[in-house]
């Protein structure tokens, strides 16, 4: 008897878990848009709209391409783990992570250039530290995430009724793209 | 058990309770002096907000402990859980009433003394003395217009409209004379202004509510970050300045 | 205990680790601010891997199967135990310990200003225990009520079997632990002496303790942010059958707006922690003058979330004394919409008021005017839960017991809150009492008057519920007097020196203030004594005293239907909603469904 009703409660939670996942997801990213929002209002109301010369504006946008184009690689994974891929699963998110390493090491070499011509005892260079800085971490954890989803991938984990880690980090990585469309002309194109 | 006789009853009796408490409190709140004595025309305009703001928070804050009081008396039962109170899940007529009222009240407090204080306060832009005030851990440096710096007592004339302007030189402090009521914090990188009118003579020595108290934590030092303050008579007052030239700026200089 | 002293090892070898290696790496001292900064991270890893972190999760990101620690009784309380009843009873013990501790800090500094002049500790001691103190009442604010009462009550009063994610939720707690040991041993590193606002650039400059906390206020914020997620998650997702959101039970919805508020507002109080720790150990200069900083852009920063954090303090305080009143006065919570209103009323403008704290600061005047406007408005839907309360009590059939002579206290000190606070509103009248001990005085009536007594109001309220036993009355009623008549009398005088012209933070004053100082004093000992009969009270009954009836209270909201304490997993049988849980007096009315093996396979 209760174990027939402890059953009812299990169907129950099965069917909430996917909705109180994905809206955790949620939640979790709206509260680091707040994160990213005092950073950058934090950019704004201490150098304004005032940016250096010395900007590698080229550099700059050809890792935004890098990082949009890692958008697709990832969203291209979940689509084929949802039609039973596995092969096309493993490729895409390496192709990923390839992308968010190569959008890692442009990223330092930007800063390492910048911080010749405005070092973090400026308040510009400041906020670039911090900016990239906060969005970089992102990007690096974004990239564990995904590594670890690829091993379990490889491991024969995910299915396509059953594929919420994939899902998630391929969310994750969507919402740090996005951050970076907004990070990019805080600090580029103001 | 919810006849509305003992409603109207228990209303009546709150709202007598409550009306007896209003009497009171704003009796004692007018008999009795609580703040410090004013020393400056702003002293006046941030006291007669203060009183306001009390003769209409009596009102409020006795409704409350009038309910309280009748509820603590009326209301208790003989401790049978299993009785219930009348099931009254709400009353728009109550509600609404609630509402307006204090929407009423908010609206009334920022007109005045808001927006009305704010506006005296900033009435004036003008002042007939400026008075540079600089703060560092943990003291208060004054310039005069004469270029006089002074570091052990901050002197002031009567009846002239001051301006302060603040720096600070390291980190946060707050340039604040209680018995002015003016305050503004001294920010490094920023000069802050705050005016004072004294009207009335005296010095630290009778009254601690003469005194420029660095009001925002700054250290070891900040409790006794505190210069005395003495008003003066006009003529006292600039015969003083001119003093200060003289004989207090080398020994500032060797004191630095 | 194995998994404790795994998780104390492992943080002592994180955090020695993180502190040799940045010295390795980049030279300095193993205590400058960068080692200590990645010693911390290590450690705090260390800690929770060690608590159970890894054996309950991390494993599986390896492919490898969960094997969470086995422990029973009260060993439970000492894992990474998901059970967010287990949860709820962690949060409880441990901050009302930190509560007892800051109020024995409180003492020290009122024994240092009984006098004027200096009696043993000299200014920078007591800067710093006041700033200690400061922080962990603020903690025991924050998390106190949503993280034992929200977490034991949220999933028992919906009728769910536990949180959303009863892994995060263990997590939450058990980042608590460091961020305590992180700000109890910053007087190692010389502690900090900025008070809990931390403001730049005395925050910059100080000694190495201020790391420290920024450190532990960083992860602090982190269990917020992660218990507000789980608390917003689960009352969306978890509901049972038939609890529509006009069914919800006040606390509920209050914990609800509350963590809306805290999981997204908390990230402003990080961020301007990190840019100070930026400025201290990566050379930044976001609040320093000289490379063109701004000390104000931090007070922006901080009081965006500082200002919300006192409805994230107070909101589920409303929501446990309006429990508390509703089910003890047996009527039904009067205008329930009309109050829940008010909270979300609240949760929106709260937003929007941070710069009143900032009358004084030299920001531009222009801003003066609207944050008062915005600031008067939120006493409206405020003065709302006021309603919501008295309203309750009026023609009520009070049940005499220790939590509503508590809710009494309540409404009587957050009046005196609510009302002085319009004074620090208003431009003129805040532009004298600002950074004074008036303003001392009010927050004090909110949080200790408001939230603190709220705390102590639930733990008695739900005490049988919690422990399966009954305190003892009298004993309770004679705290509830003492701490209501204690309180006043501590505070009331505080009012009076600060508008007299008293400053706050201060070891020392003009010997004009001794006399209500002196009083004050006296009246904190004998406030700090009354804890001796609180604690003393339920110690005692947890252990011996009478056995209590399931529902002593004859309450009906969803915990009260179950045995004391509830069984692992709450329900047996999927329980099902079928009207609203206070409508006391109405004849035939039910909230819940009787429990019945039916009535569970239906859902
Ligand atoms: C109608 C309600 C309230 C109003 C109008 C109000 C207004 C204010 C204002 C204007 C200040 C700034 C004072 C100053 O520094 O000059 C202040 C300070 C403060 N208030 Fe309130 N308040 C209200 C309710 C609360 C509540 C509910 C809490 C907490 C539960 C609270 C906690 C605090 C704290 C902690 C501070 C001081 C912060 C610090 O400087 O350390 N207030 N309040
Ligand atoms: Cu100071
Ligand atoms: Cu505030």
């Amino acid at each position: 008897m209760a174990l027939s009703a402890g059953a009812a409660h299990e169907r129950a939670e099965a069917l909430s878990r996917p909705r109180a996942n994905r809206l955790g997801l949620w939640l979790f990213f709206a509260s680091e848009t707040f994160l990213f929002a005092a950073f950058i209002s934090a950019r704004f109301v201490s150098s304004g709209t005032y940016k250096p010369e010395e900007l590698n504006q080229p550099l700059a946008l050809f890792l935004t391409v890098v990082l949009l184009g890692s958008s697709i690689s990832a969203y291209l994974a979940e689509t084929s783990i949802a039609h039973g891929n596995r092969q096309g699963l493993i490729r895409y998110l390496s192709i990923t992570i390839l992308l968010g390493l190569a959008f890692l090491v442009g990223v330092g070499f930007e800063f390492k250039e910048a911080i010749e011509y405005f070092p973090p005892e400026t308040i510009y260079g400041s906020n670039f530290l911090a900016l990239i800085g906060l969005h970089g971490f992102h990007v690096f954890t974004g990239v564990v995430a995904l590594a670890v989803v690829l091993r379990l991938g490889t491991k024969g984990h995910f299915e396509p009724d059953d594929y919420w880690g994939v899902e998630g980090v391929v969310k994750y990585w969507h919402f740090v793209d996005l951050a970076w469309v907004v990070i990019f002309p805080t600090l580029y194109l103001f | 058990m919810n006849d509305s006789g003992g409603y109207k009853r228990d209303a009546i009796r709150v709202g007598l309770l409550w009306l007896a408490l209003v009497v009171v409190l704003e009796v004692v709140w007018f008999s009795v002096e609580i703040l410090p004595r004013q020393y400056a025309e702003e002293a006046r305009i941030i006291d007669d907000a203060f009183n306001l703001l009390t003769i209409l928070g009596i009102p409020v804050f006795s409704f409350v402990v009038a309910m309280l009081i009748y509820a603590a008396l009326r209301f208790r039962s003989g401790g049978d859980a299993s009785q219930d109170g009348p099931p009254i899940k709400t009353s728009t007529p109550v509600v609404v009433t609630w509402l307006v009222v204090t929407t009423a009240l908010a609206v009334f407090i920022l007109i005045n003394p808001g927006l009305v204080g704010l506006a005296e306060l900033r009435a004036n832009p003008d002042a007939d003395l400026v008075i540079e005030v600089e703060g560092q851990r943990w003291q208060w440096v004054a310039t005069y217009p004469n270029g006089a710096e002074v570091r052990d007592e901050l002197v002031l004339p009567v009846d002239t409209r001051i301006k302060f302007e603040v720096t600070s030189v390291d980190i946060l402090h707050s340039f604040w004379v209680p018995g002015f009521r003016t305050k503004i914090d001294a920010v490094p990188g920023l000069t802050t202004s705050v005016y004072a009118t004294p009207t009335e003579l005296g010095s630290f020595a009778e009254d601690s509510a003469l005194r420029l108290q660095c009001a925002e934590l700054c250290g070891i030092g900040h409790a006794r970050m505190v210069m005395p303050v003495r008003v003066v008579e006009k003529a006292e007052f600039q015969a003083w300045m001119a003093d200060q030239l003289t004989a207090e700026a080398p020994a500032a200089e060797g004191r630095g | 205990m194995r998994p404790l002293i795994r998780a104390v090892v492992l943080g002592l070898v994180g955090y020695v680790a993180g502190a040799w290696l940045t010295v390795a790496v980049r030279g300095g001292s193993p205590s400058d601010d960068v080692a200590v900064t990645f010693g911390f991270i290590l450690g705090l890893i260390g800690w929770l891997m060690g608590i159970g972190v890894w054996n309950a999760w991390a494993r599986e990101w390896f492919g490898l199967p969960a094997k969470p620690d086995q422990a029973t009784g009260w060993q439970r309380y000492l894992t990474f135990n998901t059970d967010h009843k287990v949860i709820g009873v962690q949060y409880l013990v441990t901050f009302i310990t930190v509560l007892l501790l800051g109020g024995f800090m409180a003492l020290i500094m009122r024994w240092e200003l009984a006098n004027p002049g200096q009696d043993f500790l000299d200014p920078d001691t007591y800067n710093k225990l006041m700033s200690m103190h400061g922080i962990l009442m603020i903690a025991t604010a924050v998390a106190g009520i949503l993280g034992a009462f929200g977490n034991y009550l949220v999933p028992l009063m919906i009728g769910a079997r536990d949180m959303a994610f009863p892994r995060v939720n263990a997590m939450s707690f058990w980042l608590i632990p460091p961020v305590a040991i992180g700000l109890l041993s910053a007087p190692l590193l010389g502690s900090f002496d900025s008070g809990w606002t931390a403001y730049p650039p005395l925050s910059v400059v100080n000694e190495g303790g201020q790391v420290l906390f920024i450190l532990a206020v960083i992860t602090f914020g982190l269990s917020s942010i992660l218990g507000g997620l789980n608390i917003v998650t689960t009352v969306a997702t978890m509901r049972a059958p038939g609890m529509s959101w006009g069914r919800l039970p006040i606390f509920v919805w209050a914990a609800f707006a509350a963590s809306v508020l805290s999981l997204l507002i908390t990230q402003f109080f990080a961020a301007s922690l990190i840019l100070i720790l930026l400025d201290r150990a990566a050379g930044t200069t976001f609040f320093l003058a000289e490379g063109g900083g701004d000390a104000l852009l931090y007070q922006h920063l901080f009081w965006f979330y500082s200002h919300p954090a006192v409805y994230i303090m107070v909101l589920p305080a409303f929501g446990v004394m309006l429990e508390i009143i509703t089910h003890l006065a047996r009527k039904p919570l009067f205008a329930y919409k009309v109050v829940v209103a008010g909270f979300w009323g609240i949760v929106g403008l709260s937003v929007a008021v941070w710069a009143h704290h900032m009358f004084t600061s030299g920001m531009a005047e222009s801003l003066h005017a609207p944050f008062m406007a915005l600031t008067e408005a939120i006493s409206i839907p405020t003065g709302l839960v006021f309603l919501g309360a008295l309203g309750t009590l009026w023609q009520g059939r009070l049940q005499s017991k220790t939590p509503l002579w508590l809710a009494f206290g309540w409404l009587f000190n957050f009046t005196i809150g609510g009302i002085t606070g319009i004074y620090l509103a208003d431009v003129a009248t805040d532009i004298h009492l600002q950074d004074t001990y008036f303003v001392v005085a009010h927050f004090h009536y909110t949080i200790v008057g408001g939230t603190i007594f709220a705390l102590i109001a639930g733990s008695y309220f739900w005490f049988p519920k919690i422990t399966g036993r009954m305190y003892h009355e009298r004993l309770g009623k004679i705290f509830a007097v003492w701490l209501t008549v204690g309180f006043n009398l501590v505070f009331i005088p505080l009012f009076w020196v600060g508008i007299n012209g008293m400053n706050r933070r201060i070891a020392d004053y003009p010997e004009f203030f001794a006399g209500p100082n002196a009083f004050a004093s006296v009246a904190a000992y004998i406030l700090g004594a009354g804890f001796l009969l609180y604690a003393g009270n339920l110690l005692w009954s947890a252990r011996r005293g009478p056995a209590a009836d399931p529902n002593p209270w004859g309450a009906r909201t969803l915990e009260w239907q179950l045995p004391s304490p509830p069984p692992e997993h709450n329900f047996p049988l999927l329980p099902e909603v079928v009207g609203h849980p206070y409508d006391y007096g109405i004849p035939g009315s039910v909230h819940v469904a009787p429990m019945t093996p039916e009535g569970g396979e239906e859902a």
